[in-house]
């Protein structure tokens, strides 16, 4: 952009110069648009085509000859624009002419051939969506089919001509129910119920009991929020301190199924830090272009996540894909700003400044005099107020999207699109608005219907640019979040801690202060050698039962525990804290912690690690054990390098050096115990993977990294996560752990047994005759574990495992 | 071949038909036919002569005057004025006349005939210097923060270009960790393919000498075992009682990667991966370390058909090319890492005849410099470890400070000139480019020409045109091409 400027501005001057600006490229949006949009729009643009002249398309253009692709001088309009008359020149009626450089573009641009991007039009969009919310009619039910949604989707068919969607098994849908509502697989056990009942309310029962499983609930859906409201534990701008999480908040709002309308507001106007981490979006070290400074970013996010609108492009320029302007943008953006705003258009400053507005002003404006908070806070009941009907049909919309496979407006993130049913759009958001902004609710209306208790339709990519038509649920992939989730749970072998700071159950309220951990940090010596590896380790006996048992460990760069040989944390520096609870992972009588660390960072003259292991035993003592001089330590051996998970057998073991160091002490001292406290608090249950920082097998599977608004999960599965699925040594463990699960389950002791086991556990159903058979064939009358394994690969490979239909 | 099977994913626009003549064409007659040209708007192209890249990245900063562009060579004495200081190692003759590189680059100097070295390279001042920003604006052409998630240089040209070989993943990044490092969310954010969606991601192989294992059958699973379970997984496919959703176009996706996925696994082109598979002396030849062995394995890759290879010399930070301090020392050991494999990789894809279609990039995020931090006027923060006018301990000899006012980039094959030289940095301090400045966008502009890939290729990205090159406005360094 700025050489541009710097050729516009001296080219009249060098003629060298100009020539090399004449074989420059035109490129259409960024150079022809404004100057039409400017200039020609407003007669010739939108419904405006006067003289019969119209700027929407390019075969609009061509119509009569008005331009000559290629050849500027034979082009009638340049023609105009160049008129010496001003009674013939155009813009006609006092309009300024277009000032010659620019008419120098569009001459470059007809002679380079007119390129014009085929997705583009000045026509005006079809369809402006009603800010007010609207009431619809319900439609006559068909038969019995009196379900609000099924009254409004069987008109729809019916006058379409579509025939219903079968519906769907009891098997099907207690998989699809499960996973939508608590991102889990029913267990063998909740499948062999379930089928069993012959209750006509089962189905209600269960979409009940679902909703009713907080924890399950909220771990499920913390995916989809924080996807939604850029939220995560680990992530760039973390860094540097330029961002804050929202997780414990969110986590607290999910668990008690917090009315939207207060989420909103508390994310908009936050009454407190919690929630304050939406808003204040990421701050990076450094310059920053404008259209990325926290005002604007305030602006685009929620644009995006609550009115489901793109601020993107307006905040860098008018919209050239929609009506969002440069002004409004940082209307939005000069509510959350401090300072007064000053309009940039594309980087470079206009001179105008914003004045605090949000784009709806027929519901009520923002006193730009007011303060900041209270700009906020009139912005938050801007949003929520009982007038605004974007707001409730771009969350409906979500809602609907997550459970049905598609949203009735798409993209999700484009409100502004024709839905294919608005009377179901509308009816769900009163709906929803009528009913306290309960979010579950509208969750249940939706599972309860046989729209949704219908066989998905099969999608294909071919009709993805035609209009769509409804035809039933479309099929959904598994997230990264519930394949892995699938996995642990199948296997048991879901990791020891989790990062999300959240409590999980409500056992740990007023626990903090029962944790009194002190820091205390050893290294192999003081100061330490640099580029150095250390283990360190550490024998415990356990001779009666555990309650609970909390692990806290950092050290050095990079670091490494392993507990009776298995790997249980890593982590990659002193002050990365790894929290985790051990739960059945101790056995009674001899136990080992082993720690590797390595010493290779920016002061490689400081060193030290810190694990503490918290042990409650039942019968109400605790115990603590401390990494300290009783701790033994040796150098790694170099000849080991490169393998990073082989303890060597025998090393010079000595005793550890205690590290005293005032940095160290904070570390440990300000966050160990409240670390403990939320391990404790989740330790009922196993962590889920919403509550993990991303890896990359999440990343592979589709996990976006946060930094910016993703609402959208991908639908397919890569080559490369086929590659990762087919080789991964991880999965195989897994896999291997479930398959030794089964084999000696005592429920499961023969091969038929053990198939149905696996089926009901990953595909929700009970195997055909058909697959029983080659089952059979394939595992044997005594089953390995190396084919069951085997099997549970290939059954987790299947798209039937993949695609929730 | 399979492009676009995300509904959602962004449509190309300027593109569309060449799209289509692509899924047709065999990729049989798409590997022997020379590189195509892929217009962007109305834009002359000269015409491509690569179809592969490797990109060896010299992460964490090279200073360009102790490598590509040395200096007056002032030797370490103690208590010397650090203003004096320009390079801390003597210049060399190279096998081009009017080139002079470091000494300790002996065996790329005897390369220099072979490729284009630009001296001019600049980045724009983002105020503070964060290693990780500057890397993501060189790895995507774009600035972070941006609004969407940018795809990497690497996903740009396998959305565009698609494999080689359909076999073999066409973006291959080796020798980065992602894990367990610092700035890792940092180097996350631009080692992905963005809004392409993970197809068109990076294949990480952060240890070349374990890269056999990524396309291996898990460990201790022979390769009965392993067609065993495939067959089982087929059998179960054929037998499951919701085949009738095969038109599914997920499920048919799902199923073609699974495939995809098992032929890379048990084909010839696996063997790639494997360095082992080299003759001791070929090892040897490449082996410095991670780096050298990443160039081995780079090399065994495009000759089985991949399109863009990175290879880095790994950024931690404050290690190898990020140096704070230390500068001389820890210089001659990466000259040493990166001396042989480098030089070895060059002459290696000429003599099988693959160095005309292979363009190789040596890149850094910017160069550095014993006083300057940033450019001349920049407010950024000084980072080197020791500030004192003058140096008196050998470990505060070297140049500690990040400089983005001229730096070097090195090209080889892909149809740029042989023993070349573009641009230039000034003799005296401030070492800024002098002539010919060459701006990330326009390299990258330079790169994506060479690949035939128009820098006004744009992809549309929730509604809104977004370019290979910035906005669209990378202008190709066009003297560079033979």
């Amino acid at each position: 952009m700025k050489a541009l400027t710097y050729f516009l501005s001296i080219s009249h001057l060098l003629p060298a110069l100009a020539t090399a600006q004449a074989e420059r490229n035109v490129d259409f949006f960024h150079d022809v648009v404004p100057i039409l949009k400017q200039h020609c729009y407003e007669c010739h643009g939108g419904s405006k085509s006067k003289g019969g002249f119209s700027i929407n398309t390019l075969d609009k253009i061509l119509e009569d000859d008005s331009a000559v692709p290629g050849d500027a001088d034979q082009s009638y309009f340049i023609e105009l624009l160049e008129d010496p008359d001003p009674d013939y020149r155009m813009p006609y009626d006092g309009n300024p002419p277009v000032p010659p450089e620019e008419i120098e573009i569009l001459k470059r641009w007809v002679n380079q051939g007119m390129p014009w991007d085929p997705s583009f039009s000045f026509a005006e969009p079809r369809y402006e969506p009603p800010l007010h919310p609207r009431h619809p009619e319900l439609p006559r039910a068909l038969g019995t089919r009196d379900h609000p949604i099924d009254r409004i989707v069987d008109a729809y068919l019916a006058n379409k001509e579509i025939p219903l969607p079968e519906p769907l098994n009891d098997e099907a849908f207690l998989r699809r129910v499960s996973l939508d509502i608590t991102g889990l697989l029913p267990s063998p056990q909740e499948t062999r119920q379930f089928l069993a009942d012959r209750s006509p309310h089962k189905r209600d029962r269960l979409i009940d009991n679902l909703l009713s499983r907080n924890v399950e609930y909220t771990e499920h859906w913390l995916t989809f929020w924080n996807d939604l409201l850029r939220n995560d534990y680990a992530g760039t701008g973390f860094i540097t301190g330029g961002r804050k999480q929202i997780s414990g908040w969110l986590y607290d709002s999910l668990k008690h199924n917090a009315p939207f309308d207060r989420m909103v507001r508390e994310l908009i106007a936050p009454p407190s830090k919690e929630s304050s981490g939406f808003i204040d979006g990421i701050e990076w070290r450094g310059t920053v272009s404008v259209a990325q400074s926290l005002p604007v970013q305030f602006s685009q996010n929620v644009s995006q996540s609550f009115l489901g609108i793109n601020m993107k492009c307006a905040s860098c320029h008018d919209s050239f894909v929609d009506r969002w302007t440069l002004a409004e943008a940082y209307g939005l953006a000069a509510i959350y700003s401090e300072d007064p705003l000053e309009l940039y258009r594309c980087d470079k400053p206009t001179g105008d400044q914003a004045v605090a507005a949000w784009p709806f002003p027929e519901i009520g404006q923002i006193d730009p005099e007011a303060p900041k908070e209270q700009r906020l806070q009139q912005l938050a009941e801007l949003f929520v107020h009982p007038d605004n009907g974007r707001v409730t049909r771009t969350i409906v919309n979500r809602l609907w999207a997550q459970l049905m496979g598609r949203g009735i407006v798409h993209p999700l993130d484009a409100m502004e699109t024709e839905p294919w049913n608005a009377n179901l759009l509308d009816w769900l958001a009163v709906d929803f608005q009528k009913n306290g902004y309960n979010i579950k609710r509208t969750l249940k209306l939706i599972a309860s219907s046989q729209a949704y208790q219908s066989q998905s339709s099969a999608s294909s990519q071919s009709d993805s640019n035609a209009k769509y038509t409804y035809h039933g649920p479309l099929p959904k992939r598994l997230t990264a979040e519930q394949f892995v989730d699938a996995v642990w749970k199948f296997t048991d072998s879901a990791p020891i801690g989790f990062d999300a700071p959240v409590y999980r159950s409500d056992r740990a309220d007023d626990q903090d202060s029962r944790f009194s951990v002190t820091s205390s940090w050893i290294w192999l010596s003081d100061p330490p050698e640099p580029n150095q590896e250390i283990w360190a380790r550490r024998e415990f006996n356990i001779s009666k039962p555990v309650a609970f048992a909390g692990i806290v460990t950092a050290a050095g760069d990079a670091f490494a525990v392993y507990l009776n040989g298995q790997l249980i944390q890593q982590g990659s520096g002193a002050n990365d804290l790894q929290a985790g609870s051990l739960g059945p992972k101790l056995l009674a009588g001899k136990n080992e912690i082993r720690i590797r660390a390595a010493n290779f960072g920016r002061n490689r003259s400081e060193a030290a690690l810190f694990c503490a292991l918290w042990l409650d035993y039942e019968d109400g003592k605790s115990q603590l054990i401390l990494s300290d001089e009783n701790w033994q330590v040796a150098p790694h051996p170099p000849q080991l390098e490169g393998h990073a998970n082989r303890s060597p057998k025998a090393l010079p073991w000595r005793n550890a050096q205690p590290v005293a160091h005032e940095k160290w002490e904070k570390i440990a001292n300000r966050r160990v115990n409240s670390l403990l406290a939320i391990q404790y608090a989740g330790s009922d249950r196993p962590p889920r993977a919403s509550l993990l920082k991303t890896d990359s097998l999440m990343r592979s599977l589709g996990r976006p990294n946060r930094d910016q608004i993703v609402t959208s999960r991908p639908n397919e599965l890569t080559t490369l996560e086929a590659v990762d699925l087919s080789t991964s040594q991880q999965l195989i463990d897994y896999l291997q752990r479930g398959a030794d699960k089964v084999i000696q389950n005592p429920d499961t002791q023969n091969t038929a047994q053990i198939i149905d086991e696996i089926y009901l556990g990953l595909l929700t159903r009970y195997p055909t005759r058909q697959e029983r058979r080659l089952l059979k064939d394939a595992l044997g009358r005594r089953p390995t574990p190396a084919a069951v394994t085997d099997l549970l690969w290939a059954i987790t490979a299947t798209p039937e495992f993949f695609i929730i239909r | 071949m399979s492009f676009s099977i995300d509904p959602h994913a962004p449509e190309p626009i300027v593109r569309r038909d060449f799209l289509k003549k692509l899924a047709l064409a065999s990729s049989a007659a798409w590997m022997a036919g020379a590189p195509q040209i892929v217009r962007g708007s109305g834009f002359k192209h000269p015409a491509a002569k690569a179809d592969a890249c490797i990109l060896l990245w010299m992460a964490g900063g090279m200073a360009a005057p102790e490598t590509f562009d040395p200096k007056r060579y002032a030797p370490y004495s103690q208590g010397m004025p650090v203003d004096t200081v320009l390079s801390t190692f003597p210049s060399i003759d190279t096998a081009v006349d009017n080139i002079k590189i470091s000494s300790g680059l002996k065996r790329i100097a005897s390369i220099m005939d072979r490729g284009t070295l630009i001296r001019s390279a600049v980045q724009p001042d983002l105020g503070s210097i964060l290693h990780s920003r500057h890397q993501y604006h060189w790895h995507t052409g774009y600035v972070p923060p941006q609004t969407v998630a940018c795809p990497h240089l690497g996903s740009w040209i396998a959305r565009v270009l698609g494999p080689r070989n359909d076999i073999m993943p066409p973006f291959i990044n080796i020798g980065q960790r992602l894990e367990g490092i610092g700035e890792q969310e940092e180097l996350k954010a631009f080692t992905t393919a963005g809004f392409f969606g993970s197809e068109y991601g990076p294949m990480n192989l952060p240890f070349p000498e374990q890269a056999a294992q990524s396309v291996r059958p898990p460990e201790g699973m022979t390769g009965a075992r392993f067609a065993n379970r495939n067959r089982l997984f087929r059998q179960l496919v054929d037998k499951n009682p919701n085949r009738e959703y095969a038109s599914d176009y997920q499920q048919e996706s799902l199923l073609r990667s699974m495939d995809n996925a098992y032929r890379l696994l048990s084909s010839k082109e696996r063997e790639a991966f494997d360095i082992e598979r080299e003759p001791q002396e070929v090892r040897d030849a490449y082996d410095t370390g991670r780096f050298g062995r990443g160039c081995l394995l780079a090399r065994r890759l495009v000759e089985n058909g991949a399109r863009f290879v990175e290879v880095t010399t790994e950024y931690v930070p404050f290690l190898h090319w990020d140096t704070h301090a230390a500068g001389h020392s820890t210089t001659d050991r990466m000259h040493k890492e990166i001396d042989r494999p480098i030089a070895q990789l060059i002459l290696d894809l000429e003599e099988r005849g693959l160095l005309d279609r292979t363009l190789v990039i040596v890149a850094s995020e910017f160069s550095r410099d014993a006083i300057m931090e940033g450019k001349p006027g920049s407010n950024a923060n000084d980072q080197a470890a020791h500030k004192g006018d003058f140096i008196t301990e050998e470990k505060h000899y070297g140049l500690h400070r990040h400089f983005t006012g001229g730096s070097s980039v090195a090209l080889f094959g892909g149809g740029v000139k042989k023993g070349y030289l573009y641009g230039k940095t000034a003799d005296e301090r401030p070492l800024v480019a002098i002539e010919n400045p060459v701006s990330v966008t326009d390299l990258h502009a330079t790169i994506m020409t060479a690949m035939g890939i128009s820098p006004k290729t744009e992809f549309s990205v929730e509604g809104r045109p977004f370019y290979v090159t910035e906005d669209g406005k990378g202008t190709p360094v066009t003297d560079i091409f033979a």
